[in-house]
């Protein structure tokens, strides 16, 4: 039994046109029995910087609220809200701070910077940052998600599409995965708003 | 003339260890020459011992049956999975021994799909030399029997036989530490407990067949919603002193919709 596969859950994020999209699945379960569908992985850091966390559901929970303290705390000594590289970055060093007794979560960090562009990067355990300029996978629906995702995927996409593509890679990979799933949500992000959406899955 | 007899004659013999040299006790399949070779076949198969074992068994499952006033109904669902990854989501885990006996495969799959085969053998075999259907109960001690002379080596199967033959309708939970019990209700599985808890409280005996073939498919249901390990779509058989037919496949999520709209129950899902 792997402590990454106790709790399960995943999660993906794509870039598109001016845009993000950030995606979890609902699920939450001790080893075979499924306890919870509305443990969403997804979590606003800033209106433009969403979290996104998997692995260990007690770690899930720790690692955001460390890092909306820490997001608190930089808005107040800087005055004006983190930007998501730097958010990438302090969650970076966060994670090693722990190298010899980590964190059993593998973070995605999505968002639009200051130019309102698109950005997203993920992480292992212990905080080795992965910027992609494509789409992160993460959870124990990731070789899953690659395989969606390399087929799915399209650049430049418009956000009612990018929320297409995100949702068909996330629940056709979550249905190949028995500790991931029972519906997802997923964000978009754009410059002027963020729309959150649930997405029905199949419930077995 | 002569070249006929001879082809369709049994020898004779006086040997009396005859019935050992008898095909079906004999023991055809190669043991590993190593000392303790049923512990070294564990280490293969048992990834709690060994995780990167090399034969990794599918386990995970629900499958239930129950004995009523008219008949037997037998519900599994069709999900393989190899740790989290779902292998497959159309397996057969119902195996039509022969038209009136249906066994359940949970387990090990090549387990149960091979041994049950070789029961549907001794099965024709028996009716043949007899004259007469076997009976369940003694169909069943076949099969007991057989994963008791196994017992040890790593075979993984927990099956259960229902059927009709001389004596009627029978029910056997069978299993390869060598366990045989007769009775009216058992599930079998990684999903029973949650199956057992929508069986029991909708179970009587004096159920009519429409009910009981609901209440096999809503224990089904029930198992594949909450265990990560079933699911799929499910197969309905009904058991009856004339073998036994299919009821059917249905795909498990839209019958969880389906119980959502018309029961009212799984309202912890959103609509």
């Amino acid at each position: 039994m792997s402590i990454m596969e106790y709790n399960g859950g995943s999660c993906v994020a794509m870039t598109g046109k001016n845009c993000v999209a950030i995606a979890s699945d609902l699920r939450l379960g001790v080893q075979s029995i499924s306890l919870a569908n509305n443990f969403p992985k997804v979590f606003p850091m800033t209106d433009k910087t969403y979290l996104g966390l998997t692995g260990f559901a007690s770690d899930v929970q720790t690692l955001y609220e460390l890092f909306r303290y820490k997001v608190n705390m930089y808005k107040f000594r800087e005055e004006r809200q983190i930007e998501p590289k730097t958010f990438a970055n302090l969650v970076s060093t966060s994670l090693y701070e722990k190298r010899f007794g980590p964190y059993f979560s593998f973070p995605v960090v999505a968002g639009l910077a200051k130019d309102d562009n698109p950005f997203i990067c993920g992480f292992d355990s212990i905080g080795c940052i992965d910027f992609a300029d494509d789409f992160i996978v993460s959870g124990t629906a990731a070789e899953q998600l690659y395989g969606m995702c390399e087929s799915v995927y399209e650049p430049n996409l418009e956000p009612e599409d990018l929320f297409e593509t995100i949702s068909q890679a996330l629940l056709n990979a979550q249905d190949r995965d028995a500790i991931s799933g029972w519906g997802c949500i997923v964000y978009i992000i754009t410059p002027d708003k963020c729309v959150k959406r649930l997405v029905k899955g199949r419930q077995d | 003339m002569n070249s006929i007899l001879t082809k369709y004659t049994e020898k004779a013999s006086n040997d009396e260890d005859q019935c050992v040299k008898d095909e079906r006790f004999q023991n055809n399949f190669n043991i590993v020459p190593v000392p303790e070779a049923s512990m070294y076949l564990r280490s293969l198969t048992d990834e709690t011992q060994n995780r990167s074992c090399l034969i990794k068994m599918n386990h995970g499952t629900t499958t239930l049956a129950f004995r009523y006033q008219h008949g037997i109904v037998v519900c599994v669902d069709s999900r393989a999975s190899a740790g989290p990854l779902v292998a497959s989501q159309t397996v057969k885990k119902v195996i039509e021994i022969n038209p009136y006996l249906l066994g359940t495969l949970a387990g090990g799959a090549a387990d149960c799909q091979f041994w049950q085969t070789v029961l549907g053998m001794e099965c024709r075999l028996h009716q043949l030399r007899n004259k007469e259907l076997i009976s369940v109960s003694a169909a069943s001690k076949i099969l007991a029997n057989i994963m008791y002379s196994y017992k040890g080596y790593g075979l993984s199967m927990g099956t259960m036989l229902a059927g009709t033959g001389k004596g009627g309708t029978a029910l056997y939970y069978i299993d390869s530490d060598g366990t045989r019990l007769k009775g009216d209700v058992f599930s079998v599985g990684s999903g029973s407990t949650f199956a057992y808890g929508v069986l029991d409280s909708g179970y009587d005996w004096n159920l009519s067949k429409e009910d009981a073939l609901n209440l096999g498919r809503r224990s089904i249901v029930a198992a594949t919603h909450r265990d990560a390990y079933s699911g799929g779509s499910l197969n309905l058989y009904h058991i009856d002193e004339n073998g036994w037919q299919f009821h059917g496949n249905f795909d498990v999520d839209k019958l969880i919709w389906e119980a959502k709209d018309t029961e009212g129950s799984f309202a912890h899902i959103p609509r």
